[in-house]
C-alpha cells in the first residue's frame, strides 16, 4: 500500500487549463474522494495519478518516489472506469486473470486460486466462465473491480464507477466497495460528481473546482465547516447570505459577530474568522438549521413551493427577493412563516 | 518491463518505416520509373516525349491542333476532333450520366420503399467493389455478342440480329452496370439520413409535398449524387478491362492505348501517356477527396417511413415498377447470360466448358492459354498477395489510428495507390523489376509472378486498412487504459486486446484483398505478357471472341470466388468499402 502525494500538479490541454496547481496527500490505506462538478479536473487528477496523463508541471509520487516518466503499466495501480471497460473477447475469469500475466499473485497463490478468491470477494463466485456481455451492469462493474484488485495493486483508482447504475444498485454497490476497500486496506482514490456519495463513502475528500482544490477534510468537516462559498453551496444544500459586519465583540475564538443583510441583523456565533466592523462577509445556514418560530435570528418569509420528501418536507420561500430553503419534519400550511436559527448553526465563510 | 518500454517507443516507428519501405519498392519506385522514363530521352532530361503527345492531334485532338494554330477553333467549329484523351473523358462523362440516371431512382426505391429482400439488395450494391471488371465484360459479351442471349432470342423470333459489341453504347452500359449501384448506395444513405421531422416541418409551414421535396430533400441529396458521380467519372476514365474487351482498339481509351503501346514495345509513348494520365487522375482524385471530406454523414433519429412497394396501383408505383423491371434486366441478365452460356453447347446442356477448365491440356501448344494454369496461378497469387496485403494493411491501420508527428504524411503516402491505375503500376514493375534494375553494379531482376503478387498486394492493402481502421478506432480508450494499468505494455495491449477485437475487420479486409487479387486484370495483363504467369481474368480476355464457352465458365468460377468473398465482407465488415 502506498501514500500518494501530488505537488503543484498542472495540466493543460492545448489552450485549456485542466489542472491549475493541485497539491494533495492521500494517506496509506485511506478511502479518498475527489468530488466536484463536471470539468473541475477531478478525472484529470485521477488520470495523472494513474500515469494516463503526464502533468505539464508538478509531480506525483507514491511513498515519496517520484513517478515522472513511469508508464501506467509500471505504477502498480488498479483502475475501474465508469463504463466497466471489460475485455469483451475474454471470459469473466480471463478478465480477472489478465493482470496476473504481468505480476505474480500475492501470498504464493496460483492464478486460478487468486481468480476464485476475487470472484468470491465481489459476490460472483462461479461466474468465471460467463462472457461479459451476459452480465448485468452491476455485475460487470464488480468484475472490473475484481480485475483491478487481482494483481494486489498499491493504489486503487475508481473513476465514477457507479454513475451508469440505477440509484438503488448504486447504494448497495457503494457499501460493498467500501467494505472490500477497508478489508484490503488498499489506498483508494475515488472520483465522483455526486457530493452525497462522496460524503457517504469517504474517509476524507477533496472538493475540486475550476482545476483547483477548494477544501480537503473529513466528510463532517467539509459539511459543517465549509471553507469557501463554492464548498458551502456544492456540498449539501445551503443558504448563502451576504452582508456587512456591524458588531464584532471581543477577540479570539468563540466570539459572536453581527451581520446586517439589507437592514436585518443576524448574529453568527462561534466564529474564529478575523473580521472587523464594516467588512463585507458571506455566511451560510443549512436548511435543517432553520426552524419555524425559532428563538433567535427571526425573519419572515413567504412560502412559494413545498416538496414532500418522506421524513421531511423541503420548503422554498421568499425573503426580501432571495430564495431561502428550509427543511422540517412538520408540515406548514401557512403562506407566511417566521423562521429563526441558532447563532451557533451559522458559519461565516 | 524496461524492454516493454523500448518496444513501445520504437515499435510503431519501426512498423511505419518497414511498411513504407515495402511500399517504396512495390509502388513508389515502379511509378517513379514510369515518370522518369517519360521525361528522360537518351539519358538526358527532356520534355520531348510529353510534348510530342500533347502536340499530337491523335492524342489531344482539337487542343493539339489549336496549339499549332488557334485558328482551327473557329474554322472547324463545332466539329472538333476529340483525340484519345478527349474520347476517354467523353466516354467517362457519358458513363457518369448513365450511371446517375440508373442509380438515383434506385436510391429512391431503396430509401423510400419496403419490400422483401430490400436489405439484401442494399448489401448487393457494394458488390461492384469486388466484382472483376473482366467478368462484367464477359457477361456483356454473353448477353449482347453475336451468339449472345439477346441475338439468340431475336433469331428464335425470326427477327434481324443486332451488332452491339464494339460500340460506345455497350461500353457506357457496362460502366453503368458497374457504377450505378455505387451511386444508388451513396445517395440512398443520404436520403435515409434526412429526418422525417424536417419534411414534416416544411409541410406544416405550408409547402406542398413536391415543394418540400425540392426545398428540403434535394439539397441534401445533391452532394451525395455529386460524390458518386465524381467517383464514377474517375473509375470510368481509368477503366481498362471493360473498354479493352468490349471496345477494342477501335474505341481505345488512354489506358487501352498504353497497353497497346506496351505490346508494341513502344515504351516511350507508353510511359509518356501513363504520366499524363496519372497527373490527370491524381488531380481528379485529389478533388474528389477534398469534396468528400467536406460531406458530413448525417443519420436520422426518425427516418421517414417506407412505403410498401407492392401496394395499390398509383402512378408513382407504376413508374417505380417500370424502373425495377429495367434495373433487373440490366443487372441480372448479364450475370444470368454468363451462367447460361457456361452450361450450354451446340447440343443444349453441357458441362464440357467446365471440364475443359480442369483438363491437363497436354496437347495445347506452348503459346496457348491453359485454363488450369490460369486457375492455379490466380489462387497462388491470391494467397501470396493476401500474405503481404493483410499484415501491411493492418500495420497501416494501427499507424493511422495512433497519434504521432508525420502521421498525415504516412496516411497520404499509404493511400496513394488508390489514385494510380493498375496499368501504370504494372508498367512500372515491368520496366523496373522484370527488366531489371542496377543496384551497386548488380542487375536485380524479379520474376513476373513475384511482380504480379507485388502489384496485387499494392492494389489490395488499402482495402484491408479501410476495413480495420474503423474497428480499431471504435475500441473504447478505457479498455486499452485498463489493460495498461494491469501491467501490459502498449505493444502487449495491441496483441492481447486490440487485434483480437478487430479480427472481423481483418477477415473482411482479407476477403477484400483476395477478391481484388483474383479479379485484378490491369497490371496482371501487362506483367503476364509473353509468359505463363497469366491468371483467370487474363485468360478470359484471351478467350473472349474465340471461345465463349470456356470464357463464361471461367467467368462463373470468378463469380463464385467473388460471391464468397462478398459474403465474408458483408457479414464481418463494417460496410465501408471505398465511398460505401
Amino acid at each position: 500500500m502506498a501514500e500518494i502525494a501530488l505537488d503543484g500538479v498542472e495540466k493543460a490541454f492545448d489552450d485549456t487549463v485542466a489542472l491549475a496547481g493541485v497539491t494533495l496527500d492521500v494517506r496509506d490505506g485511506e478511502f479518498f474522494t475527489l468530488v466536484g462538478p463536471s470539468g473541475c479536473g477531478k478525472t484529470t487528477t485521477l488520470r495523472t495519478i494513474a500515469g494516463l496523463e503526464a502533468p505539464t508541471a508538478g509531480s506525483v509520487s507514491f511513498d515519496g518516489v517520484g513517478l515522472a516518466g513511469v508508464p501506467t503499466e509500471e505504477r502498480n495501480v488498479g483502475i475501474v472506469f465508469q463504463n466497466y471497460a471489460l475485455f469483451p473477447h475474454m471470459s469473466v475469469a480471463e478478465n480477472v486473470a489478465y493482470g496476473l500475466k504481468f505480476a505474480d499473485p500475492p501470498d504464493g497463490q496460483s492464478v486460478d486460486e487468486r481468480v476464485t478468491d476475487l470472484l468470491e470477494l465481489v459476490d460472483l463466485a462461479g461466474m468465471g466462465d460467463r462472457e461479459p456481455g451476459q452480465l448485468s451492469g452491476g455485475q460487470q462493474q464488480r468484475v472490473a473491480l475484481a480485475r483491478a484488485l487481482a494483481p494486489a495493486p498499491e493504489v486503487l483508482l475508481l473513476d465514477e464507477p457507479m454513475s451508469a447504475l440505477d440509484a438503488r444498485l448504486r447504494e448497495r454497490l457503494r457499501r460493498q466497495v467500501k467494505r472490500i476497500q477497508s478489508d484490503l486496506g488498499v489506498t483508494t482514490v475515488y472520483v465522483t460528481h455526486d457530493q452525497a456519495e462522496a460524503l457517504a463513502i469517504s474517509d476524507r475528500l477533496a472538493v475540486m473546482h475550476d482545476g483547483g482544490v477548494e477544501q480537503v477534510g473529513t466528510p463532517r468537516e467539509v459539511y459543517e465547516q465549509p471553507a469557501t462559498e463554492f464548498v458551502a453551496s456544492f456540498v449539501g444544500e445551503n443558504n448563502l447570505l451576504r452582508g456587512d459586519v456591524t458588531e464584532a465583540d471581543g477577540g479570539g475564538d468563540g466570539r459572536t459577530v453581527t451581520v446586517s443583510v439589507d437592514g436585518a441583523e443576524f448574529s453568527i456565533g462561534a466564529t474564529d474568522a478575523a473580521v472587523g466592523v464594516g467588512d463585507s462577509v458571506t455566511f451560510c445556514v443549512r436548511p435543517e438549521a432553520l426552524s419555524v418560530d425559532g428563538s433567535a435570528n427571526r425573519f419572515s418569509v413567504d412560502v412559494e413551493t413545498a416538496e414532500f420528501l418522506g421524513e421531511t418536507t423541503r420548503y422554498y420561500a421568499d425573503w426580501e427577493g432571495r430564495t431561502v430553503v428550509f427543511r422540517t419534519p412538520d408540515s406548514h400550511d401557512g403562506r407566511q412563516l417566521t423562521l429563526g436559527f441558532d447563532p451557533a448553526d451559522a458559519r461565516l465563510l | 518491463m524496461r524492454t516493454g518500454r523500448l518496444v513501445d517507443r520504437v515499435g510503431v516507428p519501426l512498423f511505419a518505416v518497414a511498411t513504407l519501405a515495402i511500399l517504396a519498392v512495390t509502388f513508389f519506385y515502379p511509378v517513379g520509373i514510369v515518370l522518369v522514363e517519360a521525361v528522360v530521352v537518351d539519358g538526358r532530361l527532356s520534355p520531348a516525349t510529353i510534348l510530342d503527345i500533347v502536340r499530337s492531334e491523335f492524342f489531344f485532338g482539337i487542343v493539339a491542333a489549336a496549339l499549332d494554330d488557334p485558328g482551327v477553333l473557329v474554322d472547324s467549329f463545332p466539329d472538333y476532333p476529340l483525340g484519345l484523351f478527349g474520347f476517354t473523358a467523353y466516354q467517362a462523362l457519358l458513363s457518369t450520366i448513365a450511371s446517375v440516371l440508373l442509380g438515383v431512382p434506385g436510391a429512391y426505391v431503396l430509401a423510400r420503399f419496403e419490400f422483401p429482400g430490400r436489405r439484401t439488395v442494399r448489401s448487393l450494391t457494394a458488390l461492384p467493389f469486388v466484382m472483376p471488371s473482366i467478368m462484367v465484360a464477359i457477361g456483356f459479351v454473353a448477353t449482347f455478342g453475336d451468339n449472345g442471349v439477346l441475338n439468340d432470342a431475336l433469331r428464335a423470333l425470326g427477327l434481324p440480329t443486332l451488332d452491339l459489341l464494339y460500340t460506345l453504347q455497350i461500353i457506357v452500359l457496362a460502366h453503368a452496370f458497374y457504377d450505378a449501384p455505387l451511386i444508388a448506395r451513396i445517395t440512398a444513405a443520404a436520403w435515409e439520413g434526412v429526418d422525417a421531422s424536417v419534411t414534416e416541418t416544411a409541410r406544416s409551414l405550408g409547402a406542398s409535398p413536391l415543394r418540400a421535396f425540392r426545398d428540403v430533400i434535394v439539397p441534401q441529396l445533391l452532394p451525395a449524387i455529386l460524390t458518386g458521380a465524381l467517383l464514377t467519372f474517375i473509375f470510368s476514365f481509368m477503366s481498362f478491362a471493360i473498354v479493352l474487351a468490349l471496345g477494342g482498339l477501335e474505341l481505345a481509351t488512354v489506358e487501352v492505348w498504353v497497353y497497346h503501346r506496351v505490346n508494341q514495345l513502344d515504351y516511350a509513348t507508353a510511359t509518356g501517356l501513363a504520366t499524363l494520365e496519372m497527373m490527370f487522375s491524381l488531380a481528379l482524385t485529389y478533388g474528389y477527396l477534398r469534396y468528400e471530406a467536406r460531406q458530413r454523414a448525417s443519420s436520422a433519429t426518425r427516418p421517414a417511413p417506407r412505403r410498401d412497394l407492392f401496394g395499390s396501383v398509383t402512378p408513382t408505383r407504376l413508374a417505380v415498377w417500370a424502373y425495377c423491371g429495367i434495373a433487373a434486366l440490366i443487372f441480372v441478365v448479364p450475370i444470368a447470360s454468363m451462367l447460361l452460356a457456361s452450361v450450354t453447347g451446340p447440343n443444349g446442356f453441357t458441362l464440357e466448358n467446365y471440364a475443359f477448365l480442369v483438363e491437363r491440356q497436354a496437347d495445347a501448344y506452348g503459346f496457348q492459354v491453359k485454363p488450369l494454369t490460369a486457375i492455379t496461378n490466380s489462387l497462388v497469387y491470391g494467397v501470396g498477395s493476401l500474405a503481404i496485403a493483410v499484415p501491411m494493411g493492418v500495420l497501416l491501420a494501427v499507424i493511422s489510428t495512433r497519434e504521432f508527428t508525420g502521421r498525415k504524411l504516412v496516411d497520404t503516402l499509404a493511400m496513394a495507390p488508390f489514385a494510380v491505375s493498375g496499368v501504370v503500376v504494372g508498367l512500372g514493375l515491368l520496366r523496373g523489376f522484370v527488366f531489371g534494375t542496377e543496384v551497386f553494379g548488380y542487375r536485380i531482376t524479379i520474376a513476373g509472378p513475384i511482380a504480379i503478387i507485388a502489384a496485387h498486394a499494392v492494389g489490395a492493402y488499402p482495402f484491408v486498412t479501410r476495413n480495420v481502421v474503423p474497428a480499431l478506432a471504435g475500441i473504447d480508450g478505457t479498455i486499452v487504459e485498463s489493460a495498461r494499468s494491469l501491467g501490459a505494455s502498449r505493444t502487449r495491449v495491441l496483441l492481447d486486446i486490440e487485434l483480437p477485437l478487430v479480427i472481423p475487420g481483418v477477415l473482411a479486409g482479407a476477403a477484400f484483398a483476395f477478391a481484388i487479387s483474383i479479379g485484378e486484370f490491369d497490371s496482371t495483363v501487362i506483367l503476364a505478357t509473353g509468359g505463363s504467369g497469366y491468371t483467370m481474368p487474363v485468360a478470359i480476355e484471351r478467350f473472349i471472341g474465340r471461345r465463349l464457352g470456356p470464357a463464361t465458365a471461367m467467368g462463373c468460377v470468378l463469380l463464385a470466388v467473388t460471391a464468397i468473398s462478398f459474403v465474408v465482407i458483408d457479414r464481418l465488415g463494417e460496410g465501408r468499402g471505398l465511398g460505401g
